[in-house]
């Protein structure tokens, strides 16, 4: 099959071309088959095949074609493949693209959605805030037709999945920006000893030099081999600095990875290099988004890179040199120059001619020349964003009609256009003075860091040369004129991302909207893809014109992060969810638990039938994997204060080999945590909490150890997941422990509840024998060095096989403990819940000396205020009522349902509830309000427990 | 049950072929990757607190921050006035006992507690040259080589996991234990996988005594 017509290609080779003609392959454009060389943009490849309508505008559906043939072109997002808003005047065409234009209906060439056009008085700035308002039931209405009209692609949803880690980098220096005077920076900083690296938006260092003439091109090759050849270089090309934070943390866009993925660079720089060169401007006239109106740089770049024709017929409106030499590159390529317009002296242009492409152009003067290409060169922005997010306010300079950095920080240079101008040499000298004085003002950073480094103390790590303290002394640009041309006679698109011409920002003023920041809202100028990069300072002269002010009072939007586009796989990276197992995770998994995610852990909720492993733990034995609860070795002389300090009960006669369960409050007097601690030497302790406290109780309590009590001789040790922890429960748990426990005795009288003991179990050393109980029932809690713990989990099921042991989960504990009327921390108290609330009463002791929450907890006890905790049955008990369901009198709320289950032990549905004092007597009747609205009655029960009261069985 | 021997398992499932060293299950798996992790969980690991600028920490020898190799074992000044003391497997009993008698010895007057964490703290290895790079993708301090020197300890997040780095280079190529408590092992492990996937990544076993 022969190859499409290329009837824009040139023929003869351009000296510094970025296409290899030898190669050439085929893509889609909508459904065409388009030609390309390796080297062609997807946009150079249409315009090589006379494509000359790109896209459709965003609100008014305007065809438009190539404007800056960059990156930032606001013409050229397609949509390839299943990635929309690809910038199709930057991606690389590949064999076998498919390119589509976005949001067009039924084509690109008759696109319905033009009709808008015909409704643009209704469409004028803020036209959202006056128009879909209203009858609001027509909302939906409204949403429908708006989607329409979302101006972006598509992504379909089985898109592939890429992650890509984001990656933390620590240059020297950061040089953002490859052109010449980021490559001369960048390669003078890495001479002089400074890890560099170097940030290209393009796929190519070199900046403008790459589409300039003989001169430029001997000189990049130059810059190119120098920043090859120089250790220390790291050079990112298609990609870009995206923001830059306090202390010079700077993200760093990689673009172009395989799949379209692109990854996030966090660099910690030493000393930031601004080098982004100048963008050009575009000029606001009648006609100004035509399709065959562009810029001198993307004439440039068409012709010098891509050796495509921009047209057959051009005018130039030209300001500066740049505007020169694309009339040059012009005529070499074989374009018709039908007129020059010189804007130094005087000329201008008043209007374009033409909807799909140029047809003539009006000048100055009256003239009418036929055309189908208008070339314009009226001057440059200075890309200060990075320079603005470290905190400098740039100045405008009307001689040159642009701005320039005010006053950096100790950690940012700026060099090359956007400090100022020069010739070629001059603009690099001063590129490399900045090299060399941030790789200087780096390495005396470096030297103040490593000083305080304990890495390097007493001359560990070697030493390092003392940083120079001479300052590099950058030398003087020169600011070269250039005429102020914003606007011509007549009224264009200031802003071609969002259709917003002069005439809105205009009429946007008129309406009241008089600051540039107001009028960049109310018309969206700006707030585009481009974020202001193309027409920033052309609305803030049109907004200067409209309110009699000049450029620098009226000043600049603000500039903020991104400066570029970032996907959200960038940002998101790989995700970081820690997950946390049991050494016994294995087991369960094998066994089929439910799993439970608590937190950071993954926990068995139960194995089958919850009602089934309850009723093994009160008739024979069970065994519950319980290792996230948190557990901290204490030890010292004054561990017995920090427990009477944090405790609300007291701790000074806890012997050796003894239990207690006790209660942590705040300063507030509220519930913080709960748990039992033993005994298990002199000064030798083991204190457990909730799983889900454990990292906050450690916090607390080094909290208070290293600001109130430093003269404390306690050491506190998170030894959580140092043991595998499981509660072996039931009337049959000392016979089973009986069977696998060495050197200590099980029997009652000499383990009796609550008292610690250590010794063997299954063969393992160093286990910790807690005989405490969570359920009610006769139970052993066991803490089994980690390693060990799944062997001593499955010797348990082994030797238990005849006692009918079974494993049970975290469902069946909490029917469990609810029966037996235990509180947990969270579940039955909240954020207000005081000590006193929680049916504490028994264990606060305000007669200790002082504790934390002791305060408080006194004016309680005092005043009597604050719910309080009962034990809860609905008269019904078949009826289990949901957790959180209010008690009510009326249409007043008087408590609530804390836990609520049904119990398998009693038959019937058991809960724990919240009521205010006067309602906490036992006996009294409530109402409970179920979620669907149906109130039943229940009653306050004596006790919270609701089986064994008296807690016999666990005595036995 | 006297006459039991029992097996400890790594909260790092053990890549096969799986064998048995010092009485720990070890994955026998060989890489010659130029970039390789190793599950060293079976190494002992003895914590120690002590005042920072005391007799103990003089008689330890190692301050925060820093780490160093003697009669076979690596200490860490893992922060201030704490060490982790790594040593081959199944000598836990013997270090803790030296490292009682040198604070008995050496700083009687202070207050000194020595706590076995062997079974407490997941800990893995990585080498090569590229290692700093695989750490770039998970950390965010400044791995370059003269931030961070052989011998370098410090505590940062990996992963979101928080971890202990120490830089202890094997022959001169670049190697870090990274340790973490134990039940967020095998995440650690698995992120460090799967990170450096792209750099040609390869799992090493453990052989004793692995310090």
């Amino acid at each position: 099959m022969s190859a499409p017509p290329t009837t824009m290609r040139l023929a003869t080779p351009r000296p510094g071309e970025e296409i290899d003609r030898a190669r050439s392959f085929t893509f889609t454009w909508n459904g065409r088959t388009i030609a390309a060389f390796p080297g062609d943009t997807i946009v150079s490849a249409l315009a090589a095949s006379g494509e000359r309508v790109l896209s459709r505008s965003y609100k008014y559906h305007r065809p438009r074609g190539v404007l800056t043939a960059s990156y930032h072109d606001p013409g050229c997002f397609f949509q390839v493949g299943d990635e929309p808003n690809v910038r199709g005047a930057h991606r690389l065409a590949e064999p076998g693209m498919d390119v589509h234009s976005q949001d067009t209906w039924p084509s690109l060439r008759f696109d319905v959605k033009a009709v808008n056009q015909l409704a643009g008085r209704f469409l004028g700035p803020g036209f959202y805030y006056k128009t879909f308002i209203k009858p609001q039931r027509l909302w939906p209405l409204y949403e429908r037709v708006l989607q329409r009209f979302v101006h972006a692609g598509h992504v379909p949803p089985d898109t592939p999945r890429v992650t890509v880690d984001k990656r933390y980098a620590h240059p020297d220096v950061l040089v953002a920006g490859g052109g010449p005077a980021g490559m001369a920076a960048a390669a003078a900083a890495a001479a002089a000893g400074a890890s560099v690296l170097l940030v290209e938006e393009e796929y190519r260092l070199g900046g403008h030099l790459r589409w300039g003439g003989d001169a430029d091109l001997a000189a990049l090759r130059e810059l190119r081999e120098l920043v090859a050849g120089t250790p220390g270089i790291e050079v990112l090309t298609n990609s870009v600095v995206a923001g830059r934070y306090d202390g010079n943390w700077i993200a760093v866009v990689r673009r172009g990875l395989p799949g379209g993925a692109e990854q996030l660079i966090k660099a910690r720089a030493r000393m930031l290099v601004v080098a982004p060169g100048l963008i050009e401007r575009p000029y606001v006239f009648a006609g100004n988004d035509v399709p065959g109106v562009m810029l001198a740089t993307a004439a440039r770049r068409l012709i010098n890179l891509h050796a495509v024709k921009p047209g057959r017929r051009a005018v130039v409106l030209t300001a500066n040199a740049e505007g020169d030499a694309a009339v040059a590159d012009l005529r070499e390529a074989g374009v018709e120059i039908a007129g020059v317009v010189d804007a130094r002296t005087g000329g201008d242009l008043v209007r374009v001619h033409g909807h799909r492409g140029v047809r003539a152009v009006e000048v100055a003067g009256g003239d009418t020349i036929e055309c189908d290409l208008v070339v314009t060169a009226v001057g440059w922005t200075a890309p200060t964003a990075l320079l603005n997010m470290s905190g400098d306010q740039p100045t405008y300079d009307p001689r040159a009609a642009r701005f320039f950095p005010g006053a950096l920080p100790e950690d940012v240079l700026a060099t090359g256009g956007i400090a100022g101008d020069g010739t070629r040499d001059q603009l690099i000298g001063h590129a490399e003075a900045a090299g060399r004085e941030a790789a200087r003002r780096a390495a005396r950073q470096r030297s103040q860091t490593r000083a305080m480094l304990p890495a390097h103390a007493n001359g560990h790590g070697g030493s390092w040369p003392p940083a120079d303290e001479q300052p590099v002394r950058l030398p003087e640009l020169p600011v070269d004129p250039h005429p102020e041309l914003f606007r011509a006679s007549t009224h264009g698109m200031v802003d071609f991302c969002e259709d917003v011409s002069s005439k809105d920002l205009v009429t946007a003023i008129g309406e009241g909207y008089d600051s540039i920041e107001l009028a960049k809202r109310y018309t969206t100028a700006t707030m585009g893809p481009t974020q202001g990069k193309l027409e920033v300072v052309n609305a803030v002269a049109i907004a200067a014109q409209a309110t009699g002010r000049t450029i620098g009072e009226t000043g600049t939007t603000t500039w903020r992060p991104p400066y570029a586009p970032v996907t959200l796989g960038a940002l998101a990276g790989r995700p970081w969810e820690p997950v946390r197992y049991s050494p016994m995770q294995p087991w369960h998994e094998s066994h089929h638990a439910s799993p439970l995610i608590a937190g950071a852990w993954i926990r068995p909720d139960r194995y089958g039938d919850p009602a089934a492993e309850v009723a093994a733990v009160r008739t024979k034995v069970a065994v519950i994997d319980v290792t996230p609860l948190g557990k901290l070795d204490l030890r010292g002389p004054d561990v017995p204060n920090l427990l009477n300090l944090l405790y609300v009960n007291k701790w000074s006669k806890l012997e050796i080999g003894r239990v207690r369960y006790g209660v942590m409050c705040t300063e507030d007097g509220v519930v913080f945590d709960d748990g039992v601690t033993g005994r298990l030497g002199p000064e030798h302790y083991l204190m457990s909490t909730t799983s889900s406290g454990a990292a906050a109780v450690w916090e607390w309590l080094e909290n208070w150890l290293q600001t109130t009590h430093p003269d404390w001789a306690v050491h506190v040790t998170p030894v959580t997941t140092a043991y595998a922890s499981m509660n072996v429960a039931g009337p049959a748990s000392r016979e089973l422990l009986e069977r696998v426990t060495e050197g200590v005795d099980l029997a009652n009288e000499a383990f009796p509840y609550m008292q610690v003991r250590t010794g063997r179990v299954a063969g393992a050393d160093g286990c910790v024998l807690w005989r405490i109980g969570f359920t009610g029932e006769l139970s052993y809690e066991l803490h089994v060095p980690a390693g060990y713990g799944l062997h001593v989990w499955e010797t348990l099921m082994d030797r238990g096989a005849d006692l009918g042991i079974v494993p049970f989960g975290v469902e069946a504990q909490r029917i469990l403990r609810l029966e037996k009327g235990h509180f947990i921390v969270g579940q039955d108290t909240d954020g207000l819940t005081r000590g006193f609330s929680a049916a504490l009463d028994w264990a606060i002791k305000l007669d200790k000396t002082d504790f934390v929450g002791k305060p408080e907890l006194a004016w309680q006890n005092a005043d009597g205020g604050g719910p309080r905790l009962v034990g809860l049955q609905p008269d019904d008990g078949t009826v289990v009522p949901a957790e959180a369901s209010q008690i009510v009198e009326g249409q007043r709320i008087v408590g609530r349902i804390t836990s609520s289950r049904m119990s398998p032990t009693l038959g019937r549905s058991i809960c724990l509830a919240q009521v205010e004092p006067r309602l906490a007597k036992p006996g009294t009747q409530v109402t409970v309000r179920l979620p669907a609205g149906r109130r039943i009655p229940a009653r306050v029960c004596e006790h919270l427990a609701h089986f064994d009261p008296d807690g016999s069985r666990m005595r036995v | 049950m006297s006459d039991v021997t029992i097996i400890a398992r790594s909260p790092i499932a053990p890549a096969a072929p799986v064998r048995v060293e010092t009485g720990w299950e070890v994955s026998g798996c060989r890489s010659d990757a130029a970039l390789t992790i190793t599950d060293c969980t079976p190494l002992t690991k003895v914590h120690v607190r002590a005042p920072w600028n005391g007799a103990m920490a003089k008689a330890l020898g190692v301050p925060f921050g820093l780490a160093a190799r003697e009669n076979g074992w690596l200490m860490v000044g893992s922060g201030p006035g704490e060490w982790l003391v790594l040593a081959p497997p199944g000598t836990a009993e013997h270090v803790a006992g030296r490292l009682t008698e040198t604070a008995a010895g050496s700083a009687p007057e202070e207050f000194v507690s020595v706590i076995d964490l062997t079974h407490g703290r997941a800990l893995v290895r990585v080498t090569g040259e590229q290692a700093p790079d695989l750490l770039a993708l998970l950390c965010g301090v400044d791995l370059d080589g003269d931030m961070t020197p052989d011998g370098a300890a410090f505590r940062s997040g990996l992963a979101g996991v928080a971890t202990d780095v120490v830089r202890d280079d094997r022959d001169g190529t670049r190697s870090y234990l990274l340790h973490c408590e134990r039940s967020s092992g095998q995440y650690l492990f698995d992120s460090l996988l799967g990170a450096g996937e792209s750099l040609g990544i390869g799992v090493d076993g453990f052989t004793a005594p692995g310090i």
